[in-house]
């Protein structure tokens, strides 16, 4: 706890809380939503290809989604780690806010092995195994409810 | 001194409500005279005007809403015409978004297929037929805001709390669901159409080359899935709480890049160039659709941006 204090004390943690500016929590949160919409939806895209959403197009078509995932999540962990500085203590000891970090690093975490499976895809490889068709499952699905989480926090922590 | 804002945005309902009913009429002249003349290409155009006007009657349902709140405080004008007015425009709005999707959806296999397909066609033209009249019933009521001398018979009372609005209101405001689900939906949709957009936007910018355009394009029905549900979701929002938004600066310039946006769909759904070209990595989208692109996807941040502004800009909560 304190440690959480002392994190909320910092002059950045008080500027984006405090400052009336328009480039402290406003567009810190408008960038968190950006990034949001470009890792779930890039994610989403690969997900539904594994599906059998354009079962023609080769895997290896789909590399780009990596980059686009690699800088939205950088994006989002600067602008989440901002966010959370600037009320610590608030969301340092609640426990939605917990469920949504968990739900975050288990869709994060299912990205990994679907990475792998399309970087090692042969040239032209069209077809998908089973396993990774699975792992697109509980990603849309992990992905949709950290979203869900993530929104509903404004209602059951900071509400 | 009145606000710029608040004139132009009745004198834009005045111009605009015409949209909804000339257009359908439009349409269905359109598609009747290509049934009649067989032909695909006529066909094609009366359903490229229909999402258009479907996408236009957005803006048409917003100022009307303000027009609403300017008139709320004149003398003479009866509450319950503007009410019974606005409710009627609900259902023809939902009426002709509805046709304008099933008719996106026809173009967009129409794109795939050569033709579009006989039984979206016909569903397309019904629910417009529906649209035109709902749409015109709401004009009819609309006019016999400013016009009493018109009306047929005096409007019956009606109790506040029986208007279809005040009841989505009522919804909305006083559920403890009701608004945080909608917001959660609206999340979900839009990185639904962040992500469809992004690959379709990236392919014509040149990442993906070995990949056939029309692969790309399989995914857009996805993306206009989270449009839809974020147009839901969104005029829930509206409709539930409108004197949020009414005096919203970022809120207008949200709805004008969403008609950019919305146009930018139909041009990703129905040009030629990219398919004509060969799937050769060494093919170059020319540079008119790379400008589309780029405007697709900036129009889409702006959005998002205005949308999320909304609290901090306009101070719309």
């Amino acid at each position: 706890m304190a440690f959480l204090n002392w994190l909320e004390m910092l002059p950045l943690s008080v500027w984006v809380h405090e400052s009336p500016s328009i480039w402290a929590q406003p567009t810190v949160m408008t960038l968190h939503t950006m990034g949001m919409g470009v890792l779930v939806g890039a994610c989403w895209i690969l997900d539904l290809r594994l599906l059998g959403i354009g079962p023609s197009v080769p895997l290896s078509a789909y590399r780009w989604v990596f980059r686009a995932v690699a800088i939205a999540l950088g994006v989002n962990v600067v602008t989440g780690v901002l966010l959370f500085m600037a009320r610590a203590s608030l969301w340092g000891t609640a426990f939605p806010f917990a469920i949504k970090i968990l739900l975050v690093i288990a869709s994060a975490a299912t990205v990994l092995p679907i990475r792998t499976y399309v970087l090692q895809s042969d040239p032209g490889q069209t077809g998908v195994s089973s396993r990774a068709k699975m792992l697109a499952m509980i990603s849309i699905a992990t992905w949709a409810a950290a979203i869900t989480s993530g929104r509903l926090l404004a209602y059951t922590v900071a509400g | 001194m009145p606000s710029i804002t608040d004139v132009n945005v009745s004198h834009l309902h005045l111009i605009s409500n015409h949209i909804p009913t000339i257009g359908t009429v439009v349409v269905l002249a359109l598609l009747t005279i290509a049934f009649f003349r067989r032909d695909e290409n006529l066909k094609l155009v009366g359903l490229e005007a229909l999402f258009v006007v479907a996408v236009l009657t957005l803006p048409v349902f917003i100022s009307g809403a303000a027009a609403f709140t300017k008139l709320a405080k004149t003398p003479g004008v009866s509450q319950t015409a503007v009410r019974l007015h606005q409710d009627v425009a609900i259902y023809g709005f939902i009426w002709l978004e509805f046709a304008g999707f099933i008719g996106w959806l026809a173009l967009w296999g129409a794109r795939r297929h050569g033709r579009a397909s006989n039984g979206l066609t016909i569903a397309t033209f019904v629910l417009t037929v529906m649209s035109l009249i709902v749409m015109g019933r709401a004009a009819n009521l609309g006019g016999d805001i400013r016009h009493p001398e018109i009306t047929s018979g005096t409007v019956a009372a009606i109790a506040p709390m029986d208007f279809l609005q005040a009841k989505i209101s009522n919804v909305m405001v006083n559920s403890p669901w009701a608004w945080p689900a909608s917001e959660t939906v609206h999340f979900l949709g839009l990185s639904l159409t962040f992500g469809v957009l992004l690959a379709v936007n990236l392919r014509i910018l040149g990442a993906m080359k070995k990949v056939p355009f029309s692969a790309v394009h399989r995914l857009l029905p996805w993306g206009m899935l989270g449009f839809g549900a974020n147009i839901i979701t969104g005029m829930l929002f509206f409709i539930g709480q409108p004197k949020q938004y009414i005096d919203s600066a970022p809120f207008y310039w949200k709805v004008v890049f969403l008609v950019i946006a919305g146009a930018n769909y139909l041009y990703l759904t129905v040009f030629k160039k990219a398919w004509a070209g060969d799937d050769s990595p060494d093919w170059q989208a020319p540079v008119f659709d790379k400008a589309m692109a780029y405007v697709s996807m900036s129009s889409w941040l702006i959005v998002l941006y205005c949308g999320r502004m909304l609290p901090f800009i306009g101070h719309a909560f």
